[in-house]
């Protein structure tokens, strides 16, 4: 990784204007913007709510394609929330330094993320109603649920994830939290007041502070590979051709990385420009983040190869079969545009002079997120649609409805990330100002 | 008792005080930090956070809770799915596991705030809001003829202000 060594900012006193200058009053621009996300937002609610007054019938699922935009949209924002996992826990244990600067970002994008994929299995019930059936709970029946059914692996798994990521991103604000309470002066001061929890910056504080960082960062790190692995699993240990395959749950998590950096970057280049960031993310931040990018496009061109090659090694007519469709079927549209936005668009990330030029990082990394919802809807698609029997093939085209709630999705999204960054540190104040002190003293010796 | 405050400027200038503070036999301090320090916390002779042991309780009762749980259910329910066994251990370790991480990071959390947020909510004359931005506090408790003594050690570790606070 890039070596980061000049000072972040003058002094800490600067560091500390400058991220909290986001949480002053917001301008017009970012009110309509909000406002408009939540018309999206609330489309969203009236097509689900269209859905469960009138039934799955008014959706395109229908056999043989019984999971389609919506299971699609679950894993591309389960596997968005990845990154933010990576960059607060992972880098956290590596020591990367320079995730200071986007980790705050990061991980409210993987909480939202989150909270946003654990909608989709609730809207895919159809009956909202009976949504507790997933939990175990005592009962007449005297029926649990299966726990050798990988959904109800992932019930727990991204619940798990969900609460944890919660938990990450909070303790990691409080002292930034208690930072914006001794600065802010409206009405926020009594939220940042309670939120805050009494922090003081002790170092009695900062030593159980430092050890909790440490251990959800530990706990983190397996969660995060165990996650989307779990979600793979809701795929590879089912039978369908092109979905039975061991290389399923390093090759969702490769892929999760991949897309939850490219969001990275999709968000924190806007927010950098709007809110004068550019002292503390800095060029070398997006140059890192390439690098991550160009890993694991690698990674996942790999998979996509491999795979092609273990359906014509395996002798297997119906693997072979469901490749050929993948491929040349029905839906070779979907496949094209994977393989050119996950492998082919990334590659000029391999020079440098493109990694650093954050107008291109941005644009690619939009082809990106593309890309990465498709390689979902590909597996999930063409598997199903192209199992054994020609007479069971059919054709699954989405209606206006799972459009529409995908759409509102996406708003969903920005709409809480919107409101996070006017609320809350988008940046880790005491992580850049820790930074800034050690270079300081390194200076001084 | 009395309590004499030193303000200053920079990490290092923090330890440098605390450690002529400890040399001179004043033990009975407290620092305050907008970041963390572990020169700091070393200085202060500060031992490992508890919050470890919470996070074990948390990891041990997440495990056994994620076994216990689904095997006792798998037979309660007595329905044989896919001719496997109640006890089916390879797919209920991702339910264990799960649960290990969930009560191990929770309880985590719980022991952030009993060890290091609740127990000091309360209201703090000394500390002052430049403490979260650039400023950093060394609180010196001491007998009230040693007041002297200690301002002469901050002002001596480089310290801007020093001043004797009202308990």
């Amino acid at each position: 990784m890039a070596a980061i060594t000049e000072p972040v900012a003058a002094n800490a006193n600067q560091i500390n204007q400058d991220i909290l200058r986001v949480l002053t009053p917001p301008s017009s621009l970012y009110v309509i913007s909000v406002l408009l996300l939540m018309g999206v937002v609330g489309a969203g609610v009236a097509a689900l709510a269209y859905q469960t007054w009138k039934g799955f019938g008014v959706t395109g699922l229908n056999h043989p394609v019984m999971w389609g935009v919506y299971i699609t949209s679950f894993v591309f924002w389960v596997g968005i929330a990845h990154a933010g996992t990576l960059i607060s826990a992972i880098l956290y244990l590596f020591r990367a330094k320079w995730r200071s600067a986007i980790n705050r970002g990061a991980e409210a994008m993987t909480v939202f993320a989150v909270i946003t994929a654990a909608l989709f299995p609730l809207i895919h019930i159809g009956r909202l109603w009976k949504v507790y059936f997933m939990l175990p709970y005592p009962n007449q029946r005297g029926l649990w649920v299966n726990f050798k059914s990988p959904l109800i692996w992932d019930v727990f798994a991204v619940n798990t994830y969900m609460i944890i990521s919660i938990l990450f991103l909070y303790v990691g604000l409080i002292p930034d939290i208690a930072a914006a309470r001794d600065k802010c002066t409206d009405w926020r001061r009594n939220l940042y007041n309670i939120l805050a929890l009494g922090w003081r910056g002790t170092a009695e504080q900062w030593r159980h502070h430092a050890r909790t960082v440490l251990h959800l960062s530990g706990l983190a790190t397996p969660l995060v590979l165990s996650v989307h692995s779990v979600v793979s699993w809701d795929f590879a240990v089912s039978l369908v051709p092109g979905w039975h395959t061991t290389i399923f749950a390093p090759y969702f998590v490769a892929g999760a990385i991949f897309s939850g950096m490219a969001m990275v970057i999709t968000l924190m280049v806007p927010v950098r420009k709007a809110f004068g960031l550019e002292a503390h993310i800095r060029s070398e931040h997006f140059d890192n983040m390439g690098k991550f990018i160009v890993l694991t496009s690698s990674i996942v061109a790999y998979s996509y190869a491999i795979e092609f090659f273990m359906a014509w090694y395996s002798a297997n007519p119906f693997e072979q079969g469901s490749f050929w469709h993948r491929a040349f079927g029905d839906y070779w549209w979907a496949t094209w545009i994977m393989i050119i936005c996950n492998v082919v668009i990334p590659l000029p990330l391999w020079i440098k002079r493109v990694r650093v030029n954050v107008v291109a990082l941005w644009v690619i990394s939009i082809f990106i997120n593309l890309g990465m919802w498709f390689e979902r809807f590909v597996i999930i698609t063409t598997g199903l649609s192209h199992e054994y029997n020609p007479a069971a093939w059919g054709y699954y085209t989405p209606s206006w409805v799972e459009l529409t709630i995908l759409l509102a999705s996406f708003a969903w999204f920005l709409m809480w990330f919107l409101l996070f960054l006017r609320i809350f540190p988008i940046v880790a104040i005491q992580e850049v100002k820790e930074s800034h002190y050690e270079t300081q003293e390194e200076g001084a010796h | 008792m009395a309590q004499v405050l030193g303000v200053l400027s920079t990490p290092g200038g923090t330890v440098a005080a605390v450690e002529s503070l400890k040399q001179a036999g004043f033990d009975n301090l407290e620092v305050y930090s907008p970041v963390p320090s572990h020169a700091i916390e070393h200085a202060l002779g500060k031992g490992p956070s508890w919050v470890r042991l919470w996070t074990l309780i948390g990891g041990l009762t997440g495990v056994a809770t994620g076994y216990l749980m689904t095997i006792w259910m798998a037979y309660d329910s007595g329905v044989v799915i896919g001719g496997k066994p109640f006890a089916s251990i390879p797919a209920y370790t991702i339910i264990a596991f799960e649960l290990t991480i969930l009560f191990g990071g929770v309880l985590t959390v719980l022991g952030l705030m009993a060890h290091g947020l609740l127990r000091t909510a309360r209201r703090d004359p000394v500390y002052r809001p430049s403490f979260s931005n650039d400023e950093f506090g060394c609180l010196v408790r001491c007998h009230s003829d040693q007041i002297p003594r200690v301002q002469e050690l901050l002002q001596g570790a480089g310290s801007m202000e020093v001043r004797v606070v009202e308990g």
